[in-house]
């Protein structure tokens, strides 16, 4: 029996990273393409391209009944790698199914080589300050959840479909659902980021930043007390490795310390300005352009040179 | 109702102390070990249970950096502050094979100790560890005990024999009634951890550490062959201050640098 390939995502927007591992997995190793999701549009995207067999889930449901499901369409088949998002949800889903198939889990793998014998991956770990290269022979069974990128690979295959029309039973009882408040603005994408933080006193002050943002064209970022603990911003404005990484050409931290899980978020930045009035402040060290000062005082004197030079 | 519960800390890497050897890798020996930053938040709350309903608080570690007769120490040091916080007991496995393991070993030999020990009616870890972020353990855990789990619970409220607990994902918060015993991973948001006073410190030292190898557990792991290699992200940075005579002086240096630099336009 050949042997398979399951890509999974609970959310099915998400399933093209999966599935773009997953291409290039099949493109050199030749292995059957299984992919199970939600029911949704997406499947007139996805469908004949790679896909041999697509398992369309007709409720949403909670992780455990995915779990069930996935357990169900991978017992007694020969499966080699079993690839989700990085999503909280499939992160967990998959770990169940990890553990489940007593297999090794890699999470939020960016980047996967295929060598004579191994696959190497790589993700971020240390908080952001080191990458992971994992090599693992190709042959071994493995299960992945891959964070957001999209591979130039296309393949055609003609895809069968198959629906899922009833879930199994929980064993959590659903109670309620609140959506958060976001702020829609992916801050990841943003040239200029401007990053506030516990320097700020009282949510009021974040206009300082604001009126500096629009300025220079920066979207606001945060730090994660200003997003968890005040929720002086919504959380999707919270940069760092629980948060959204940013890649920007210019960084501005504002009275933000620098805890290593920030830092992590911000590495990717061309070039980092870093405000705050302790000189001792670990940001610094990670920094190009330091200013030690009180940022109440240093921001609208800023400010005011910035709109001079703009009427000159 | 007084409940036994198990909490899982692992002696993670201090992330503020990583060395770097000359060719840009970390060198994980040299680097201390410290308590996983969400992971005392779930002692923290393990003792908040214990404290509103009674019972007991074991806490679990494995120790997974090497060189294991070097981290002993430091992994005692981890134990007793945990026993500080408030834990009543401290169980901790130390053996070289399961230095530089996968999740997936982790969750067996804590699911073997767990066994070994008795059964507890919750069992708490953090979201994730601060070192290598893998996010897996709670739910292979409960996978490997057969009970329900629900990760990152930012508050947990205990209903006769069930827990209401809620769940912080990206988009959504939802809230959740799941049967006892179960396995809860808690967020950072979930609570801020205590620190011990001094009288807690000293009668810290009297409560059980008890250490384990892997024969005394009875376990012979399989291990898969993999091979990992941290790899520093070293980017340069200028560390220029900008000084001047007056807050005015420094702004207009700053601005200067920045379109020196292309990074903004005015």
């Amino acid at each position: 029996m050949n042997s398979s390939i399951i890509v999974f995502s609970e959310e099915p927007k998400r399933i093209i990273y999966p599935l773009s591992f997953a291409y290039l997995l099949k493109s050199k190793l030749g292995e059957n393409l299984v992919a199970i999701t939600l029911d949704s549009e997406i499947k007139d995207e996805i469908i004949n391209k790679g896909i041999d067999e697509l398992v369309l889930i007709k409720k949403r449901a909670l992780l455990d009944q995915y779990t069930t499901i996935l357990k169900d369409e991978i017992t007694n088949k020969n499966i080699k790698y079993i690839i989700g998002s990085s999503s909280n949800n499939d992160n967990d889903i998959i770990s169940r199914i990890a553990a489940y198939l007593n297999i090794p889990l890699f999470t939020d793998v960016y980047q996967i080589e295929i060598n004579n014998e191994n696959l190497i991956l790589t993700r971020k770990v240390f908080g952001g300050k080191a990458v992971s290269k994992i090599s693992i022979n190709k042959e071994e069974q493995i299960a992945l959840t891959v964070s957001a990128k999209k591979l130039d690979i296309e393949l055609k295959s003609k895809t069968k479909i198959r629906y899922i029309e009833e879930l199994p039973v929980s064993n959590v009882t659903f109670e309620k659902v609140e959506k958060k408040a976001l702020s829609g603005v992916d801050i990841s994408q943003a040239e200029i980021v401007i990053g506030v933080g516990r320097g700020f006193k009282q949510k009021e002050d974040l206009k300082l930043a604001e009126e500096l943002a629009s300025l220079i064209n920066a979207q606001i970022g945060c730090s994660r007390p200003v997003a968890a603990d005040y929720k002086w911003l919504p959380e999707d404005r919270w940069i760092g490795i629980s948060g959204k990484i940013i890649k920007p050409n210019l960084y501005f931290a504002i009275g933000i310390s620098g805890a290593p899980q920030h830092i992590g978020g911000i590495q990717d930045s061309k070039i980092i300005v870093a405000l705050d009035k302790e000189k001792s402040a670990s940001i610094f060290n990670y920094a190009d352009y330091c200013i030690v000062a009180d940022l109440y005082q240093f921001l609208p004197v800023l400010i005011n040179k910035i709109k001079e030079r703009k009427t000159k | 109702m007084p409940f036994n519960i198990a909490v899982f800390v692992k002696p993670a890497l201090n992330l503020n102390l990583l060395k770097i050897d000359s060719e840009g890798r970390v060198n994980i020996e040299e680097t201390p070990l410290a308590i996983s930053e969400y992971d005392k938040n779930a002692v923290e709350e393990a003792i908040r249970i214990k404290e509103k309903y009674g019972g007991k608080v074991s806490a679990f570690s494995i120790l997974t950096w090497g060189p294991v007769q070097k981290r002993i120490s430091d992994a005692e040091k981890i134990a007793r502050e945990i026993l500080s916080m408030g834990a009543d007991e401290f169980h901790l496995v130390i053996d070289d094979n399961v230095v530089n393991v996968t999740t997936r070993e982790t969750a067996i030999v804590a699911c073997s100790l767990i066994k070994k020990i008795g059964s507890f009616d919750i069992y708490l870890a953090g979201e994730y560890s601060q070192d290598t972020t893998s996010s897996q353990f709670a739910s292979r855990l409960a996978t490997l005990l057969g009970i329900p789990v629900v990760t990152f619970v930012n508050k947990i409220e205990i209903q006769g024999e069930e827990a209401i607990v809620q769940r912080s994902t990206e988009y959504e918060i939802v809230t959740l009634r799941v049967k006892l015993p179960c396995v809860l991973s808690v967020t950072g948001e979930i609570n801020q951890p205590r620190i011990p006073t001094l009288r807690q410190i000293l009668q810290a030292k009297n409560k059980p550490l008890i250490k384990y190898d892997l024969k005394s557990l009875g376990i012979d792991l399989d291990r898969k062959n993999i091979k990992h290699e941290y790899l520093a992200l070293q980017v340069k940075r200028k560390r220029i201050f900008i000084e001047g005579k007056s807050l005015e002086e420094i702004a207009d240096k700053l601005i200067d640098k920045l379109l020196e630099e292309g990074v903004i336009k005015i």
